[in-house]
């Protein structure tokens, strides 16, 4: 068995993306990685990191 | 009068089967993809071409990477079921379709009782399977360009023949479908414990990087596995000429279609009865071996099937192709990267993977923060073959989750776990 691919996650912090990003990447099967902006709450930047298995452009 | 209809039809006929021979090989591909296209809408993928022999269970290896496969599936409109590699048979249909008559495991699994319900008929009976339904697909044909869609069924170039127009539209109605599944976690469980049987074998499909001077490409292999195929047992096309009459016609000769008006309705049956066995007999190359089940009228085509003209005005047509036994037009089922050591990855749609719906697995999670045992395991994966652990440990005991949802996903307790069981106690 192996592992589940991870899963998109949201409300993540600007500080914290790259590692959320690093974590993800360390499923083979991810090729690509979506960051897109939330919304700002409380001066911090809030992004949805979503992985992709296929080209999704 | 029935006798130059006869010869009508059959001169067409001729002059069509000739024509068919002579399509390129584009126009062959064309054929491929526009029906292909039109099962795709139905959120399937199709079959082509169409075939009895594909069930749950089937896992085929494809080798194109999932990049590429999606090029071909959007160039092509199907995916090319290139080697099937084992035939799965899980148990679980009785459980799956608890109640439902007549479904079993072992040797009784679908579609055995429904293919083959008498051991000396090949006749089938899917009366009792479950049943699907498709909507009508539009089409138009052209004589002389081509057929601009084309359809894996005999009835549209029948039917154009029939109508000696150059061109037509039509609609193709998918009657009689029918389709049964094994649920996902079965084939999960199922392929998983193949894989784990067959690693050796699997060994030599895993993944290989590209070499540093372009020699060799990169490659990775999937194991596709069908878990539900969508079946259909019959085919109705009609045809509505656009055009006046095409090729053939001359002034003070009645065409075909004509004779078959039912402003007489006596005259009418007898030519609807003499062109249905001019079809029959024009398209059943193994009448003979077919032996005596079959009745006069209704003679196999190639796949098994009639044709049987149901309705002619002088601008249109209707046919309806019956197969011997329901053919499999469409499928759903999982992709499974095989990793290094013959290990099978988690399962991807194939379908969603292939409409480009390419997110990983499982709903969005909220990111709850890098906790103190967060922050501790994060360093410690980059380290030896602490990520190899990690991952051994999360597939005993932590449900197979992601690394990536283990380490800022609602998963506390885990990680509590993870930093007292490897990184705390082996020291």
């Amino acid at each position: 068995m192996a592992l589940q691919p991870p899963s998109p996650q949201s409300n993540v912090p600007r500080n914290d993306v790259s590692n959320v990003v690093d974590a993800m990447l360390l499923e083979n099967q991810v090729k690509w990685v979506g960051i897109v902006y939330e919304a700002t709450v409380g001066g911090v930047d809030r992004f949805t990191v979503t992985p992709y298995i296929v080209d999704p452009t | 009068m029935i006798s130059r209809a006869l010869f009508l039809l059959l001169a067409v006929g001729m002059l069509f089967g000739c024509a068919t021979q002579k399509m390129s090989g584009d126009q062959l591909a064309r054929v491929a993809k526009d029906w292909s296209l039109s099962i795709r809408a139905s959120q399937i993928i199709p079959v082509y071409p169409l075939t009895e022999d594909l069930q749950p269970g089937d896992v085929f290896l494809v080798q194109t990477p999932v990049e590429e496969q999606v090029k071909v599936y959007l160039a092509k409109g199907f995916l090319p079921l290139e080697n099937l590699v084992t035939r799965l048979s899980p148990g679980g249909y009785a459980r799956f379709y608890r109640g439902w008559p007549y479904v079993a495991d072992g040797d009784k699994a679908p579609p055995r009782p429904w293919q083959f319900p008498k051991e000396d008929s090949p006749d089938s009976d899917f009366s009792r399977a479950p049943l699907a339904a498709f909507p009508t697909y539009n089409f138009s044909v052209s004589r002389s360009g081509g057929l601009n869609v084309a359809i894996p069924v005999q009835s549209v170039p029948v039917g154009l023949n029939l109508l000696d127009s150059a061109s037509a539209n039509g609609t193709i109605t998918l009657k009689d479908a029918f389709t049964y599944a094994l649920p996902a976690r079965t084939m999960y469980d199922a392929i998983h414990q193949w894989c784990r049987d067959n690693a050796y074998y699997l060994s030599q499909y895993e993944p290989t990087e590209s070499t540093a001077d372009g020699k060799q490409a990169a490659n990775k292999f999937y194991l596709r596995v069908i878990n539900r195929v969508y079946l259909v047992k019959a085919v109705d096309v009609s045809l509505f000429s656009n055009r006046g009459f095409g090729l053939g016609g001359s002034a003070g000769v009645p065409q075909p279609v004509q004779l078959l008006n039912i402003a007489n309705a006596t005259e009418a049956a007898k030519q609807f009865a003499a062109v249905n066995d001019i079809l029959s007999n024009a398209s059943s190359p193994a009448k003979d071996a077919v032996g005596a089940g079959g009745e006069g009228a209704s003679q196999p085509l190639a796949v098994g099937g009639t044709v049987k003209l149901a309705m002619a005005t002088s601008r249109s047509v209707s046919l309806v192709e019956t197969f011997r036994r329901p053919l499999v037009i469409g499928y759903l089922a999982s992709d499974y990267a095989i990793e290094a050591r013959g290990k099978c990855a988690a399962p991807i749609s194939t379908f969603s993977m292939l409409e480009g719906h390419g997110a990983s697995a499982g709903k969005t999670i909220e990111y709850l923060g890098c906790d103190e045992n967060c922050a501790r395991i994060r360093p410690w994966i980059k380290q030896g073959t602490n990520q190899q652990k990690l991952e051994a440990w999360l597939e005993m005991k932590g449900g197979a989750i992601a690394i990536a949802d283990f380490l800022t996903g609602d998963y506390a307790g885990l990680r509590q776990h993870v930093v007292t069981q490897l990184i705390e106690a082996p020291q």
